[in-house]
């Protein structure tokens, strides 16, 4: 339930509609949401559905209203009411019985595995206990699903020990909380903190920013380091550890997401990863990392879009901004990134990569 | 208004790969989630619109194992009064022995309806049939394939079904009658885990179903089960644009979708 | 009831000696699911008498063996609580039959589960195949992914039959068939037809439609899209899109199928121009038979098409325009 005493102390100063991708370009007003809550005043039933679930609103707060937090609590009623867009009850009720909001097959959650040219173990049968945790759409989507492949080999390469869970592994809930469904993102992250408990697991390194943030944030303190892939690549690169023998020569603009940048603060490991391929020449967006501009595709709306919008969407603005700048190539370490991008950039002629990729490219 | 929605426990099978074994006798459906009948929400959700707007209440029933005690507090989550389960161990294929079953059931059990609507089917066996056999068995006016409910008042429903190719027909039906519901008739409520949590404080009234076996039929028997014949990927077309053509049109004419 | 001689062996319940074949027949158009269930009828190998409603051409008159005419309006024989009363009177002056058939569709399902019911038949529906030498009937089980070979039990047994499954088996046998008239029955007021609803033309929802043509990035530019509403128009479908399409406001939002458009599944989903992204893919991949055309032998849809070109979607569509028409 909502904190009533952070809403009060917000002073309507608009800095979070200031920061936010979706005003001015939808009718979505965060500073005017927050403002209707603390009246207790009906808020119209498609507008809380716009939420990206960015965080900017909330990095900028200056008086700790977390409106983010606001427009879950809004999103919850309307949860428990049972009218929420068909589109997001249909990804909540996948996921209710798939553990994924694909509704894909839960036994085909391990199927990248086979496909990913080293030996895998399960996490149980590991020494460091140390698991490597997909996000849904690199489970199942054949486009993402070279990501988890790619980590693993490059651990492998790097003499770096993991194991993973298969099929035991259910969505991390990132999304689910931020739908709003609170009570499905509860049963996930008791399946999953028992699993990790059962095999003692020690360590998560997560391949989406997205599960990085639940398990590291949302989980409670299950005694766990979680980390994102990108801090651990980043560190094997400055141990040695992992050395490339290739050139990339080309120039690459390097795209925060919102989860791994605004909302944890990790802006640096993936650019030293970056400046470690020998002929990468790094660029920066001028809206880069707490001012990245949001690329859409997270706060659930991969399963809800917005009718009527001005302008352009975020992924082609990124893409035309790339463009201008004389970048090859947008390099990113998100999968909702990567696929909110790649289709404007296909358009401006504009190629997206997981920074895995690119690795994978120079090994 | 006093209305029954029958609604059932199925497999979730659509990304799964199913395997025969026990020598063709079963399919392994171990590793596969379950899930409430596709059609049955409709149902239920088209049942719960009509007694918030005219009064009255919707009992849900469901024929199956314990488990299917889900469905029925999902239903209840969705505003049925209480749910009843008829429960039986073993899966009864045969259509006409669930209808009998469920007949019998009524009838011992004196339980009050004015309409009982049921899913167009069950995505498990697709029989599509419980729910006409049993309006036969009870002597009451049926139809399926039900797209929309115009009219629902004491003694009369109006209706439209669905045909083939878009087309549709409107249908009168007296009081008492049974209905089959299509999918799409109306956009299901969503039911949160903890409005389902929620409904676990109603009772759910568990009959056996060995209870009301008399005269239970079995008319047709289950061989084995086997594969379909093997498809493989996609059949690709080739040749000319022209042959091509004629084959899609084949295609699309044996999918019954032109003529 | 009195009046009409009765076959002998009709009383005895006994005989069996034909398949009687409920016909499909809808604002006078004998449907051509009909003949998927002739096929079977002739697969039993039993004298095959179609049961029509007067006054209706039922295909060409030597598809049966023989026809009984009800004496009631086509929209009375297609209710449930009418055609047990004219299936019980055809008992009555026939005997009983092996098998009573009936189509695989809305009003097939409809009346084969009612008479199964009133008459206490057997019954299987959705049967696609059919075994002479083992007596067993094949009845798709959780989409297709299995079948299940079920056996009647004694008696006369009712079934749907799948639309496509047995037509190639509806033979003509040559001479025309001979024409028996039924003795009228009281229709029952329990159930009235009160009329026809056509589509309405204004809102598109393209989850309620059986058959759509959906066009993706592939067909180049918007400039194309008024051929395809043609192509849509004489193929009787519903005109759908990829994301890509809408975004660029080719066609309206409505037409979107996706995650975060409709998820549809319908009779047919004939994609052209469409790649397959995992978001479109999760929009359809339910439908029950998806044709794709695309010019990249490696797009994602492919894997989840049923049948596949690989060509140029637009000169296709030329083409099948011009077959249509010509």
């Amino acid at each position: 339930m909502e904190d009533s005493s952070r809403l009060l102390t917000c002073i309507q100063c608009g800095r979070c509609t200031g920061s936010c991708p979706e005003a001015g370009r939808t009718a979505f007003n965060i500073r005017m949401m927050v403002r209707k809550r603390q009246f207790q005043r009906d808020i119209e039933a498609a507008i809380p559905w716009y939420c990206t679930s960015c965080g900017a609103c909330t990095l900028r707060c200056p008086r700790d209203v977390k409106p983010s937090e606001v427009v879950i609590d809004v999103r919850s009623a309307f949860v428990e009411d049972g009218r929420i867009p068909v589109t997001v009850q249909k990804a909540l009720e996948n996921t209710y019985v798939q553990k994924n909001p694909w509704g894909r097959s839960r036994a085909k959650r391990g199927a990248w595995v086979e496909k990913a040219g080293v030996e895998i173990p399960h996490v149980g049968e590991t020494a460091s206990k140390r698991l490597l945790f997909t996000c849904c759409i690199q489970a199942y989507d054949p486009r993402c699903m070279v990501i988890p492949a790619n980590v693993a080999a490059l651990f492998s390469r790097a003499g770096y020990e993991f194991g993973v869970l298969g099929e035991e592994e259910a969505c991390c809930g990132n999304e689910i909380r931020r739908i709003g469904e609170t009570g499905l993102f509860d049963e996930l992250r008791e399946e999953n903190a028992e699993v990790l408990k059962e095999y003692g697991v020690r360590e998560v390194v997560a391949l989406s920013p997205h599960c990085m943030n639940a398990l590291r944030k949302e989980y409670g303190d299950l005694g766990i380091k979680v980390s994102h892939y990108t801090e651990v690549l980043a560190r094997l690169i400055g141990e040695g550890a992992l050395k490339f023998e290739g050139r990339y020569d080309h120039k690459v603009a390097y795209h925060d997401p919102c989860f791994l940048g605004k909302q944890n603060g990790v802006f640096e490991e993936p650019r030293s990863i970056l400046r470690s391929v020998e002929g990468l020449e790094l660029l920066e967006f001028a809206r880069s990392r707490e001012t990245s501009l949001c690329c859409e595709g997270g706060g659930g709306r991969m399963f809800f879009e917005v009718e009527e919008t001005k302008g352009p969407r975020n992924s082609e603005v990124r893409a035309a901004d790339a463009a201008q700048m004389g970048a090859e190539i947008i390099a990113t370490a998100c999968p909702f990134c990567l696929m909110t991008l790649e289709d404007a950039a296909k358009e401006k002629g504009q190629i997206v990569k997981d920074l895995s990729e690119i690795l994978m490219e120079v090994l | 208004m006093n209305l029954l929605v029958f609604t059932k426990r199925v497999p979730a099978t659509q990304e799964e790969e199913l395997r025969i074994v026990d020598d063709g006798r079963r399919v392994d459906l171990s590793k596969v989630p379950f899930k409430v009948n596709d059609w049955d929400n409709y149902a239920v959700e088209a049942a719960v619109s009509i007694v918030e707007k005219a009064g009255g209440d919707v009992t849900a029933i469901s024929l199956g194992d314990a488990e299917s005690d889900d469905v029925l507090r999902r239903a209840i989550a969705m505003g049925a009064k209480d749910g009843f389960l008829v429960e039986s161990s073993d899966a009864i294929n045969d259509p006409m022995a669930r209808a009998c079953l469920l007949y019998n059931f009524l009838k011992k059990e004196a339980v009050p309806f004015d309409a009982i609507f049921t899913g167009v089917q069950s995505e498990d066996d697709q029989f599509a049939s419980v729910g006409g056999i049993l309006a036969a068995k009870l002597g009451l006016p049926f139809a399926s394939m039900v797209i929309g409910i115009e009219a629902f008042e004491a003694g009369r429903a109006v209706i439209r079904r669905e045909l083939e190719g878009g087309l549709q027909e409107r249908v009168k039906l007296a009081l008492p009658c049974v209905l089959g519901i299509q999918s799409g008739i109306n956009e299901p409520r969503y039911v949160s885990i903890m409005g389902i949590k929620k409904a676990s404080k109603v009772e759910r009234k568990v009959f056996k179903a060995g209870t009301y076996r008399e005269g239970v039929p079995g008319m047709i028997d289950l061989v084995r089960w086997v594969y379909p014949a093997k498809k493989g990927g996609a059949v690709m077309l080739q040749g000319e644009a022209d042959g091509v053509c004629k084959e899609l049109l084949g295609i699309l004419k044996e999918k019954g979708v032109y003529q | 009831m009195q009046g009409a001689s009765r076959h002998p062996e009709g009383e005895r319940g006994v005989s069996m000696s034909y398949a009687l074949v409920v016909a499909e027949v809808r604002r006078g158009f004998f449907e051509e699911r009909n003949l998927d269930t002739i096929g079977l009828a002739r697969l039993l190998g039993k004298e095959v008498k179609l049961l029509a409603p007067a006054g209706v051409a039922c295909g060409s008159d030597d598809l049966s063996d023989a026809v009984i005419r009800a004496q009631v309006q086509e929209t009375d024989f297609l209710s449930p609580l009418n055609m047990v009363r004219i299936i019980q009177k055809v008992i009555d002056t026939a005997g009983r039959p092996e098998a009573v058939l009936f189509t695989g569709s809305s009003s097939g399902i409809e009346l084969a589960s009612y008479a199964a019911g009133a008459l206490n038949l057997p019954l299987i529906t959705d049967v696609s195949g059919y075994d002479p030498e083992k007596g067993v009937f094949l009845k798709s089980y959780y989409s297709d992914k299995i079948f299940g070979e079920f056996k009647p039990r004694e008696g006369t047994f009712a079934a749907t039959v799948r639309s496509g499954s047995f037509k190639e088996q509806a033979v003509s046998k040559g001479a025309p068939a001979a024409e028996t008239v039924l003795d009228a029955v009281e229709t029952d007021p329990g159930r009235s037809f009160v009329e026809y609803v056509e589509e309405e033309k204004g809102a598109i929802d393209i989850t309620k439609a059986d058959f759509l043509l959906s066009v993706g990035r592939g067909i180049g530019s918007k400039d194309e899209i008024p051929a395809y509403e043609e192509l849509a128009d004489l193929l009787k479908a519903v005109l759908s899109a990829s994301r890509p399409v809408i975004d660029k406001a080719w066609l309206p939002k409505p037409r979107q199928v996706g995650t975060s458009g409709k998820t549809v599944k319908p009779k047919v989903y004939f994609a052209m121009g469409i790649s397959g992204a995992f978001q479109h893919i999760a929009g359809m991949k339910d439908s029950e038979c998806i044709i794709a055309i695309n010019k990249d032998p490696e797009a994602p849809i492919f894997q989840y098409a049923h049948y596949g070109f690989v060509g140029d979607a637009n000169k296709l569509r030329d083409k099948m325009k011009d077959v249509l028409k010509g």
